[in-house]
């Protein structure tokens, strides 16, 4: 039974936000988004800052409630099924709001006790490995650079088989090498059906090469959406692709 | 023609030339205009707390001891005030390193931000003696006798904080203050909730700085003329140690109130339900404080206090209450604000 809910799960969309709508107090950042993510598809979410890209990351994770609209994840509404809904979300957290005092390895224990997992993922800790994060396990997070706590983010996020992993700039900060073992990761899990990955970024290589769709988010909505054959095609274009692609759907919009 | 000032209209002529604390005055400007019933309100019920507790009939009667004892009332005031000054000057270093104004070629106004501290502390403490004297809970010597006191236990407690952080090294980070504990040998294959209790504790280190402290404490007590005002030495350590497991049980308290944000948001995206988190992140903080505790009661015992072993677990259970009360309080807040351990999540 436990595995055929789990294949009712698998076919649902990883994600679906319809007409939502969030802020701050009396400052309205998102206003009427509408998104759709499968399991086996890796979204690229762009938009200028301060557009709305962290708000709306913030409430797919359950941090912040929106004022209308709604969010299912994996066919469970966040709104009235909170946990269920959670159960499915790997969320990569700003470096920032790591424990600055708390050891890596702490963070990784504490996060999968959190998330009720019997163990750590070893594919996980194969990741640290290829990270060369396993060194800094025993160190304070408050000692770490950006990027290495920009990984361990990555790792925590990843704990737990998510099906929906939502990562917030996860390349800001990495060393090359890191970065390309993140992004193989990435496509490897997605390609395999494992999950869906909606990723907010200013990398625009990383939406070319790594990405099956993109969506430009404007002054709190969805100003444009690229799907997997018109990103393939601005792969193909000589010159500025997909840089010029946005500013052009910027000035449009 | 007169140069137009870049600074906002309505800042002191007196901070035009401080960076520092025309940030420090803009910071409290906004919250104060953003935030002006809570500000307000919260100002007025301090003031009424603090004007009833002075004008309360059995503080009276303490401010009449402290007089009579002048070498602890006068340790005492040293010893907070002395580490008022090292806390506030540990803040002012880690500032000076990572301040957003850091790399300005001007001064911190480190020295004036210290001296308005201790001005603004002991302008709190004369007010109190005022108040209760006022309230003719005191007469007119002994509250002199208190002012004088306490304003010379500040300076000299103020002087030894500031001398002795100011040979501690510069800029240590607050993580340089906490332990790295063993990792357990199953920590992959069986995660559990359990170091998430060492981040408060952690967060305690950080603020009581044990060595700082212990450092101060010493110089105060040997500053303490012993005997000559009828105060045994025996008394004035006892005053010292007092001080010390006070300041103790307050930074563990104080810690895991501050620190229950940061976890509540750290784990937000978690399936942790509420009591779970409650029970794993305070426990630590309650066992170290009974532990604290228990040992201020044994020493009572053994010295043959009276009245030790019953007043000591009255006062202790009280207190393990109320802090236990206060961490569980902080956390439900926390995670109410970013929706840990809540079933539904919405509009």
């Amino acid at each position: 039974m436990a595995s055929a809910m789990r294949d009712g799960e698998s076919e649902r969309p990883a994600l679906q936000v319809s007409s939502l709508h969030a802020g701050y107090d009396k400052l309205a950042v998102l206003s009427g988004v509408n998104l759709e993510l499968s399991r086996g598809e890796w979204l690229a979410l762009l938009g200028p800052n301060a557009s709305g890209k962290t708000t709306l990351l913030h409430c797919i994770a359950g941090m912040l409630i929106p004022s209308a609209g709604s969010i299912v994840i994996c066919g469970h509404a966040l709104r009235k099924d909170a946990m269920a809904a959670k159960r499915q979300i790997g969320f990569g957290c700003a470096p920032d709001r790591l424990p600055t005092l708390l050891t890596g390895r702490q963070c990784l224990e504490v996060y999968a006790a959190a998330k009720s997992l019997a163990a750590i993922d070893a594919e996980v800790l194969e990741l640290a490995e290829q990270f060369a994060f396993t060194d800094m396990l025993d160190r304070f997070v408050g000692s770490y650079s950006l990027g290495t706590r920009q990984k361990l983010a990555v790792l925590l996020a990843l704990l737990g088989e998510p099906a929906l992993v939502v990562l917030d700039e996860a390349f800001n900060g990495l060393d090359p090498a890191s970065a390309l073992v993140l992004k193989k990761h990435l496509r490897a899990r997605v390609s395999a059906g494992r999950c869906g990955v909606l990723l907010a970024t200013h990398a625009l290589d990383v939406v070319e090469r790594y990405s099956d769709r993109a969506a430009l988010l404007l002054d709190g909505r969805i100003a444009r959406q690229w799907s997997t054959e018109e990103l393939a095609a601005l792969r193909a274009m000589p010159g500025e692709g997909l840089e010029a692609a946005l500013a052009a759907a910027a000035a449009v919009s | 023609m007169p140069r137009a000032s870049p600074l906002p209209a309505g800042i002191p002529r007196l901070l035009a030339r401080r960076p520092h604390l025309i940030a420090a005055w803009l910071r409290w400007r906004n919250a104060y205009r953003c935030k002006r019933a809570r500000v307000l309100g919260g100002a007025a019920l301090v003031v009424a707390l603090a004007v009833g507790m002075a004008a309360a009939a059995p503080t009276g009667g303490l401010l009449q001891r402290l007089a009579a004892s002048p070498a602890v009332t006068f340790a005492l005031s040293a010893c907070l005030f002395g580490l008022s000054a090292v806390h506030r000057q540990a803040r002012l270093r880690g500032e000076a390193a990572t301040s957003w104004l850091a790399a300005l070629p001007v001064a911190g106004s480190g020295r004036l931000r210290l001296a308005l501290g201790l001005i603004v502390g002991l302008l709190a403490a004369v007010c109190f003696v005022g108040v209760a004297w006022a309230a003719g809970r005191i007469t007119e010597p002994t509250a002199s006798l208190l002012v004088l006191l306490t304003t010379a236990g500040a300076l000299v407690g103020s002087l030894a904080g500031w001398r002795l952080q100011g040979r501690a090294a510069a800029g240590a980070p607050g993580w340089h203050y906490a332990m790295v504990r063993r990792a357990r040998r199953r920590w992959a294959t069986a995660p559990s909730l359990a170091p998430l209790s060492y981040w408060p504790v952690a967060q305690a280190r950080i603020f009581s700085r044990p060595r700082t402290t212990s450092v101060v404490v010493l110089i105060v007590l040997l500053a303490i003329p012993s005997g000559s005002h009828d105060v045994p030495g025996q008394v004035a350590i006892a005053v010292a140690a007092g001080s010390i497991t006070f300041f103790t049980l307050l930074a563990l308290s104080a810690a895991a109130v501050r620190v229950a944000g940061d976890a509540a948001r750290w784990l937000a995206p978690t399936t942790i339900r509420l009591r779970s988190f409650i029970a794993a992140y305070v426990w630590r903080v309650v066992l170290e404080q009974a532990a604290v505790l228990g040992v201020v009661i044994f020493l009572a015992c053994a010295v043959d206090y009276p009245h030790a072993l019953r007043a000591g677990m009255a006062l202790s259970c009280t207190y393990l209450a109320t802090s236990c009360a206060a961490a569980s309080g902080a956390c439900v807040w926390a995670c109410r604000r970013v929706g840990l351990g809540t079933a539904s999540r919405g509009c």
